[in-house]
């Protein structure tokens, strides 16, 4: 069965991958990634952001092969390398997989309202909201998702300069000795980086969806750059704000940072902050949403609008369950642990097997 | 002349049933007085010009010789003459404003001769976009005059007008107008389709086609521009655009456009690149006060007082001291106040209007503030908002600024600046999957194009402006040859 392709006038330019990849990466872990990485590795810590960051390079180069070779999203890929019902037993379990991410977004979120704005805001409510207004976004199609992905990337960019604030408290001696841990502390710390950087593997999921793929290649990997340097840059200028021991008692250091900030007009600028950063996480959500629901529709051939309320009704049901910080806690590094494991175990591996299976189909022909 | 005019009983014909009922119909006969043939004219006296009649047609129908129909196209000084034999033109034809000419010799044929009554209202300056500099013609109600305007502006062949009728009842002239060499074909193809679509009895002003042809009819955006100006018609014509003249209406709608377009004045053309680009950005941040500024001061004042400093504090503290409603009471209040003066001036003959204006700005702002039922602060940001939000050079899209102040008060008293936030989160989606004539609404905001940005929020001189903007998907995107313009010199050459 031959699959059929993506419309041209539903195609999105490939520059637009850039803003797709950087918005889904960068949305709750931003705000407290910091204290993470600097349990293992202290405050050499922004060495194994760069070296996470480089691994990324090498993950998206992978993606784009297995994409470029099975010709298609992550279900081609599978049905290519497994076959028809194998493949898309394999491919269902992504479905879960970014439900449980938006989910994790989105509660993560609603907790630094509750903790640092509205005590008292209804976790169902405010989800139902927000999962009205993905639902809206994504039945405008692929290009309304990636319109709010540029625009929750675009618009809120203004706050990276409201961390300059912090630079005049800062004492960047803190950072020295340089690369005083081990190998091993660095690479843990690379590991917890995960959460703050999955999202990428996204582009083998929109991968059909992109005009002409290949030159969108590079604007992937000007993403994950430009993701990487703001994270290294964020967390030196942390680890030169907070002292060690007292970043150890941060939750969201990035949300500390914001209360340094002073205008005329405006004190306690993390209410802004965090009120703005609802435009950051809509894309998250929204994308996971969309590849979550888009992959209901690809592996049992229902409608996507369907799948669409069947995700947010999953989402909002399980959302009233996790009340507390730890049970919040435990589902992110849960989700740490699983993109950890998709991105940097399954994907070598399904790379491995699609270009296995691209030698023994060559060799059937000869 | 008149001792030959004989009155006769209308001849009980089927398509004279309903016409007879009508008072202006009239139906004379005259006999020739040379071959003594009688013959006939049929008309609305509403409709025609007596004057083309008495002066024009019959001297020349009683006085000169002839016997057969196709004669009178000799006789009768007016270009417009038809010999048809369908009955089932009459009634279009008299509604038209033509005079049935009918001859006893000949009873099977009959002559259609134009003397539409022309009733033209002066030109008159644009009001509604008016500017200090530039042209001062606007538009007027009927579309000859309108497209006479448009053609002396644009005086090349390549300038298409096409023509329909809409409206069962109302039988609504309609023309689009593009550029045949420039616009692109799929969307000329597209208006007149959505046109021939246009399922609706009376048809008495170009809003009616903007209601009834734009892409998501629910929106509270307009998706069509439209302008009195005919200036503005030709740069948009020249641009690759279509527009869109109906007979009766003032205003002429301009298809596909942006968002950024209902914020530029056409004045900003005529004025200095620098001075034009500085206003815009004036204009587009007075449109995001205008909508944002008082939900910002209910969320603050409800939610967040930590965001003021000190100093600041104190002086919203002492305003609202004395005032017993919550913020969003008082906000809405006095939103609501404005509204009803905009909507009582709009309303009232011009005179009165600002009258009326200056009695409720001054005496009810200031009373209420004196009563203590509104902070003055509130009074001074709800004020400049409403003055933020005339700043829109197209009155359509100053309507819809005011009404989405509104939602935004809503979600801003429920969770604060989060609440705002998610409101134009909400904003922002709906706009994005905004389409005109199925080109992205937001272009080239997104899909961000930066070549098109040469004339959105800024608008750079024309020098830069070679190229025709990139979402219209012109024929030829070349406005001229930038490399054959002239080369500035180089120092002391």
């Amino acid at each position: 069965m031959k699959e059929q392709p993506i419309p041209e006038r539903l195609q999105i330019s490939p520059f637009l991958v850039f803003y797709m990849v950087m918005s889904i990466q960068i949305g709750i872990g931003v705000l407290g990634y910091q204290r993470i990485i600097a349990m293992d590795a202290g405050y050499d810590a922004w060495i194994s952001i760069l070296f996470a960051g480089g691994c990324i390079h090498v993950i998206v180069w992978l993606i784009y092969k297995i994409c470029e070779t099975a010709g298609g999203d992550i279900v081609t890929a599978h049905k290519y390398v497994a076959g028809n019902f194998i493949g898309k037993a394999l491919s269902a379990i992504f479905i879960a997989y970014f439900i449980l991410f938006s989910l994790t977004v989105l509660r993560t979120f609603i907790e630094v309202i509750q903790v640092w704005m509205f005590p008292e805001i209804s976790t169902f409510w405010f989800s139902f909201a927000f999962m009205a207004l993905c639902v809206y976004i994504i039945f405008g199609g692929f290009r309304t998702v990636v319109g709010i992905a540029f625009f929750g990337l675009v618009l809120p960019a203004y706050l990276l300069l409201t961390f300059g604030w912090a630079i005049k408290f800062s004492n960047f001696y803190n950072l020295l000795p340089i690369w005083d841990h081990s190998i091993k502390e660095l690479l843990t710390a690379s590991y917890h980086m995960s959460l703050a950087f999955i999202g990428f593997e996204s582009i083998i999921f929109f991968y059909p969806f992109i005009k002409e793929p290949k030159k969108s290649q590079k604007w992937a990997h000007f993403a994950v750059l430009t993701t990487t340097i703001i994270y290294t840059i964020l967390a030196i200028i942390t680890f030169a704000y907070f002292s060690e021991d007292q970043l150890s008692k941060q939750i969201w250091p990035s949300l500390t940072m914001w209360k340094i900030v002073e205008m005329p007009f405006v004190e306690r600028f993390e209410y802004i902050g965090i009120a703005n950063w609802n435009l950051i996480i809509l894309p998250n959500v929204c994308i996971s949403v969309w590849i979550a629901s888009r992959l209901i529709k690809r592996v049992f051939n229902i409608r996507q609008k369907a799948g669409v309320f069947f995700v947010v009704a999953a989402v909002l049901s399980i959302i009233n369950f996790l009340d507390t910080r730890k049970e919040i806690n435990t589902l992110n590094d849960y989700v740490g642990k699983m993109g950890f494991i998709f991105n940097f175990i399954y994907i070598p591996l399904l790379f491995a097997a699609v270009m296995m299976t691209k030698k023994l189909k060559k060799g059937k022909k000869k | 002349m008149k001792n030959k005019r004989i009155k006769e009983d209308v001849e009980h014909k089927e398509w004279e049933q309903s016409f007879i009922k009508s008072k202006d119909f009239k139906k004379i006969f005259y006999y020739n007085q040379k071959t003594n043939v009688r013959f006939g004219l049929t008309f609305m006296a509403t409709l025609i010009d007596e004057n083309i009649i008495q002066d024009g047609i019959l001297p020349n129908l009683l006085e000169d010789e002839f016997s057969e129909i196709e004669d009178i196209k000799q006789l009768v000084p007016v270009a417009d003459v038809q010999i048809c034999d369908d009955p089932s033109l009459i009634e279009q034809k008299l509604m038209n404003g033509y005079v049935m000419l009918t001859i006893e010799t000949e009873l099977k044929h009959f002559g259609f001769i134009a003397a539409q009554k022309e009733i033209v209202r002066g030109l008159s300056h644009p009001e509604v976009e008016f500017s200090v500099i530039g042209p001062k013609e606007a538009f007027v109600e009927s579309m000859g005059q309108n497209l006479n305007l448009i053609r002396k502006r644009l005086p090349v062949k390549e300038l298409i007008i096409e023509e329909f009728t809409l409206g069962s009842l109302s039988k609504t002239s309609v023309a689009i107008l593009y550029m045949e060499n420039i616009t692109n074909e799929d969307n000329v193809n597209t208006v007149r389709q959505r046109l021939k679509n246009v399922k609706f009895d009376a048809i008495t002003d170009s809003s009616y086609i903007v209601q009834l042809i734009s892409d998501n009819s629910n929106s509270p955006f307009p998706q069509l521009l439209d302008t009195e100006r005919p200036d503005r018609v030709a740069g948009i014509l020249a641009e690759g655009k279509i527009a869109i003249v109906v007979d009766g209406s003032p205003h002429v709608l301009i298809t596909p456009t942006t968002l950024v377009e209902f914020f530029s004045s056409f004045e900003d053309y005529f004025l200095n690149w620098i001075l034009s680009s500085f206003f815009r950005l004036i204009r587009l941040f007075a449109v995001a006060f205008s909508i944002l500024i008082t939900p910002i001061y209910v969320a603050t004042l409800s939610y967040h007082y930590e965001l003021i400093p000190k100093d600041l504090m104190s002086t919203l503290i002492t305003s609202r001291r004395e005032i017993p409603f919550p913020p969003i009471l008082e906000a809405l209040f006095l939103e609501l106040t404005i509204e009803l003066l905009r909507e009582a001036g709009a309303r009232l003959p011009t005179k009165v209007g600002q009258t009326i204006g200056i009695v409720g700005g001054i005496v009810i702002g200031t009373a209420s503030v004196e009563a203590g039922l509104t902070s003055n602060v509130l009074l001074i940001i709800v004020a400049l908002a409403a003055l933020a939000s005339f700043t829109t050079p197209v009155y359509r899209m100053g309507n819809t600024i005011r009404l989405l102040r509104f939602p935004f008060l809503f979600f801003a008293e429920l969770w604060g600046l989060l609440g705002i936030v998610f409101c134009f989160c909400v904003l922002l989606t709906h706009l994005t999957r905004l389409t005109s004539l199925g080109r992205p609404f937001l272009e080239p905001l997104y899909p961000p194009r930066v070549v098109d940005m040469k004339d959105a929020l800024i608008r750079l001189p024309f020098e830069k402006q070679s190229k025709r903007p990139i979402f219209l998907r012109t024929k030829n995107p070349i406005r001229f040859n930038k490399k054959k313009a002239k080369k500035k010199k180089d120092i002391d050459e």
